[in-house]
């Protein structure tokens, strides 16, 4: 019997009996690390990211901050999904995410979580079934119905912790620009295609000079380069519809666009539209804008335009976009997200490009030609773009030009704007305290400030145990103190958030998701009511379950 | 015979510092963390999208392919295509050097003729009071931060008194029919005159405490005292005598500042919004553009060690003691 006798056997009966009077838990949880970019780069999330993880300790868990620059930290999470416990995290608002569709699904569709914007890794069939069926409903109050059930599915999952939806802030002179002419876009704020056309000089001064921190990257319709980059674009290309000051699709160059069945788009051109250089707009040039990405030589317009079947020319005005299958989103996301270029143009240089390395991206055409409200004038390297106002357009804007400059330096940026060396803040990512004060002290200035449709959020690694449980993921976001975070992080530049889909867009927010329990004790009774354990402070996993990672 | 065989062999040693450099680069870069397709990360970006950019960069070779169609494409002058801008390295970096040069070379020339003069003037004031008020002062503008005294600057000259503006090179949306003619326009010297200014005052230490312990030494020498014994004016004998000598050591230390100017010009060029490389640079490397970073700092390293070969060429013809045989 003394064979048997092995350390094995020796080592098992021993952990045995020391496991069974605390049967009760499973493992100590091992510590969790949380990333946030540096406190010059992003002063808010440096800030609520400390409060966070400070009250999350309470709850018993090992919080280490680790603070990095966003290239690196992009590289960890986006590219290293295994590596991460949890991060800050933010989306920024855009005139195409009016619509839900793209954050709804890429931020959450199971299919996205190997290589695409699902980098949290959140899997929930029952989410992806509402995904998709929003995706085809045609039906707009259906898909609202819809839209509202996919974020109460995440309120109650909480794939992420959603913080705020910050404010969106710019300010101009309004003894240059008649202030009734200043338009407020749901979720984007003033500083938008709209304002740039419909903005009335009330002196001289007839040119919007406005500012960016960021240099140009490119001025190419078929290339999404920087944000900033996408302001010209949308002025010097035209669309079919374009997201209206209501965050709702309306027709542009399109004179009218209907759904003749779940699948067939009609759209109707506008009469008489020609092209900066001075040749017609046809149906022609927007049957080749939108065929024009399904090749290899615009990747990042591809994933627009491969829902279309077909398009067939009806006659000289009328185009019938057939698809593959419904889409609901197909015409926020596609009819008006494409810009439409010049045939005689573009044809030539993608049948040049097909022959090479590059693609349409590193195209940097010498003088840009679109249709749109402004025309191309000059570019100077990380100084200044123009654009002058076309006046033969359908919707001229009021203005002469429109002059972009870039300053890295904010503080500069805003005495500028007092001295008039620019007449349009429209970039500022300092304090907006400072920038209020300053507006009262010069009493020339107007700050406009609105609700974004981006949101700021940390976003659990939902691969990773304890992110894995649900329960869990709910207490701590419950811990954390949204008002708290809004006054002390945001200095009430926010409004706090459950939900990706953001008050500003009205038609699509769930308010119900706002209703929510929040504090510390309510976070211990989830976590106690899922079989998580405080021992000698510190928080273990439910019985029998392993920690399994990081030690 | 002997100078033209020193000029071959240090052109052949600028060649080997530049491969030097250009290596040195190449793996830096590559070993900072970071990940040049972070600039892509969208809500839309598809695996294959990322695919093909890694393939467009040239990212799925391995590290020693990499190399050597760098090295190759350098030997032909291509400095390959910035990831970020989608644009050919070298007209990026051509279309900024001016800019940057032009900053350079004015806020040293303000500096070094500012900074001898007054160096010499110390020099020969020795121990008077405003000697002993001065060399704190110069101090105290070697010890400020250069943006510290950049926003100042901005704050008085320009937001409150108005008589400068406070960016770029030029007014909003005007146009020049060539670089030569924005350089020598009234507006540029108007944008420019902020920047170069925060610049000399920060260089001005240095020309400023050499020139004047250079002509202390100088002064101590036999010829100054013969000269003077000689019963020549004061004016010729501290300029023509003692600040021609003293100037030496000065003239080297203008070429080699050039070249630490131009990294330095980073801060100021963020301050007033300069189109320069100094900014491009910071951007680059935050972005992990490798192609662009490289080419700048290739180029900034050119500059540093043309001016340096400049400086011990000039030295020689200055200093006929000083012999290259």
């Amino acid at each position: 019997m003394r064979r048997f006798f092995t350390p094995l056997t020796v080592a098992f009966a021993v952990s045995t009996a020391i496991a069974t009077p605390a049967l009760s838990a499973g493992e100590p949880i091992r510590e969790l690390h949380l990333l946030t970019r540096p406190q010059a780069a992003q002063p808010q999330e440096f800030q609520f990211i400390q409060l966070i993880a400070q009250e999350w300790r309470k709850l018993g868990l090992e919080i280490e901050v680790d603070v990095m620059p966003w290239e690196q930290m992009a590289d960890v999470v986006w590219y290293n999904r295994d590596d991460w416990d949890m991060t800050g995290w933010q989306m920024v608002g855009r005139p195409e995410r009016s619509d839900p569709d793209e954050i709804v699904y890429n931020l959450f569709h199971s299919s996205t979580a190997d290589s695409g914007y699902n980098f949290i890794g959140y899997e929930n069939p029952e989410f992806d079934k509402v995904a998709e069926a929003q995706r085809v409903e045609t039906d707009a109050a259906a898909r609202r119905a819809l839209i509202d059930e996919a974020q109460a599915i995440l309120a109650a999952d909480q794939p992420n912790a959603m913080l705020a939806h910050p404010f969106n802030t710019f300010a101009y002179d309004k003894t240059v620009w008649d202030p009734s002419s200043v338009v407020e876009q749901g979720g984007i704020g003033i500083r938008n295609t709209w304002t740039f056309l419909s903005l009335a000089p009330l002196g001289d001064q007839k040119d919007i000079i406005l500012n960016s921190a960021d240099n140009i990257q490119a001025i190419n319709p078929l290339f999404i380069s920087g944000a900033t980059d996408s302001w010209i674009t949308e002025l010097v290309w035209d669309r079919l519809l374009r997201i209206g000051p209501d965050g709702l699709p309306q027709p542009w160059a399109a004179e009218a666009y209907d759904w003749v069945d779940d699948t067939t788009v009609e759209v109707v051109l506008r009469d008489a539209m020609m092209w900066h250089d001075g040749k017609p707009v046809t149906a022609e040039d927007v049957k080749f804008s939108f065929e024009a990405p399904l090749g290899d030589e615009a990747p990042m317009y591809k994933p627009f335009v491969t829902s279309i079947d077909s398009i067939e020319i009806v006659d000289d005005q009328t185009l019938l976009f057939k698809l593959k299958e419904p889409a609901a989103a197909f015409v926020t996301a596609t009819l008006a997200k494409v810009n439409i270029i010049p045939k005689h143009i573009w044809e030539p240089i993608l049948s040049n490009l097909g022959s090479t390395d590059d693609n349409a991206e590193s195209y940097q055409e010498e003088t840009p030609i679109g249709s749109g409200p402004y025309k191309f004038a000059s570019w100077s390297t990380n100084e200044e773009v123009v654009l002058e106002g076309n006046g033969d357009h359908f919707s001229a804007p009021k203005a002469e030009r429109w002059i972009l400059r870039i300053v890295p330096n904010t503080e500069a940026a805003l005495g500028m704007l007092r001295s008039g060396e620019i007449n349009f803040l429209s970039d500022f990512t300092a304090d907006p305290e400072i920038l209020e004060t300053t507006a009262t002290e010069d009493g020339d200035l107007d700050v406009v400030k609105t609700v974004d449709i981006g949101f700021r959020y940390i976003a659990f690694n939902n691969r990773r145990p304890p992110f894995n449980d649900p329960a869990f993921r709910n207490a701590l976001s419950t811990a954390v103190n949204r008002d708290l975070i809004i006054r002390a992080a945001f200095k009430d530049n926010a409004v706090k958030s459950n939900s990706v889909v953001s008050p500003a867009l009205d038609f699509w927010h769930n308010e119900a998701t706002l209703e929510m329990d929040s504090g510390l004790e309510r976070a211990k009774e989830i976590l106690a009511a899922a079989g998580y354990e405080v021992i000698d402070g510190r928080l273990h996993y439910p019985d029998g379950t392993s920690e399994t990672l990081g030690k | 015979m002997t100078s033209l065989r020193y000029i071959g062999s240090r052109l052949a040693q600028l060649l080997f510092v530049l491969w030097a450099v250009a290596t040195i680069l190449f793996l830096l870069f590559r070993l900072m963390p970071g990940n040049p397709l972070a600039a892509y990360i969208d809500p839309t970006f598809t695996e294959e999208q990322q695919a093909a950019l890694m393939a467009r960069f040239g990212l799925d070779r391995p590290l020693w392919e990499q190399y050597f169609i760098y090295l190759a494409n350098l030997l032909q002058g291509d400095l390959g295509q910035s990831f970020f801008y989608r644009e050919p390295v070298g007209e990026r970096v051509l279309a900024l050097l001016p800019n940057t040069l032009v900053l350079t070379f004015t806020s040293l020339i303000l500096a070094y003729s500012f900074g001898i003069v007054v160096g010499a003037y110390l020099a020969w004031t020795r121990g008077s009071i405003v000697e002993r008020a001065t060399i704190p002062l110069v101090l105290t503008t070697r010890a400020m931060p250069e943006f510290w005294l950049g926003m100042i600057l901005l704050a008085v000259f320009s937001f409150s008194l108005g008589w400068f503006p406070a960016g770029g090179t030029r007014p909003p949306g005007s146009e020049y029919g060539s670089l030569l003619a924005l350089y020598t326009s009234y507006d540029f010297l108007l944008h420019l005159t902020l920047p170069a200014l925060t610049l000399a005052i920060y260089s001005l230490g240095l020309p400023l405490l050499l020139m004047r312990s250079n002509m202390l030494d100088v002064m101590a020498e036999d010829f100054v005292t013969m000269a003077r014994i000689k019963g020549l004016s004061t004016w010729t004998v501290v300029v023509r005598h003692a600040a021609r000598n003293a100037l030496l050591p000065v003239t080297t230390s203008f070429a080699i500042s050039v070249g630490y100017q131009i990294q330095g010009n980073v801060v100021v060029e963020t301050v007033f919004s300069w189109p320069g490389l100094g900014r491009e640079l910071v951007k680059a490397v935050s972005a992990s553009d490798y192609p662009l970073a490289q080419g700048a700092f290739l180029m900034i390293a050119l500059v540093v060690v043309i001016m340096n070969l400049i400086a011990d060429l000039l030295y020689g013809v200055l200093d006929p003691r000083v012999s290259h045989a």
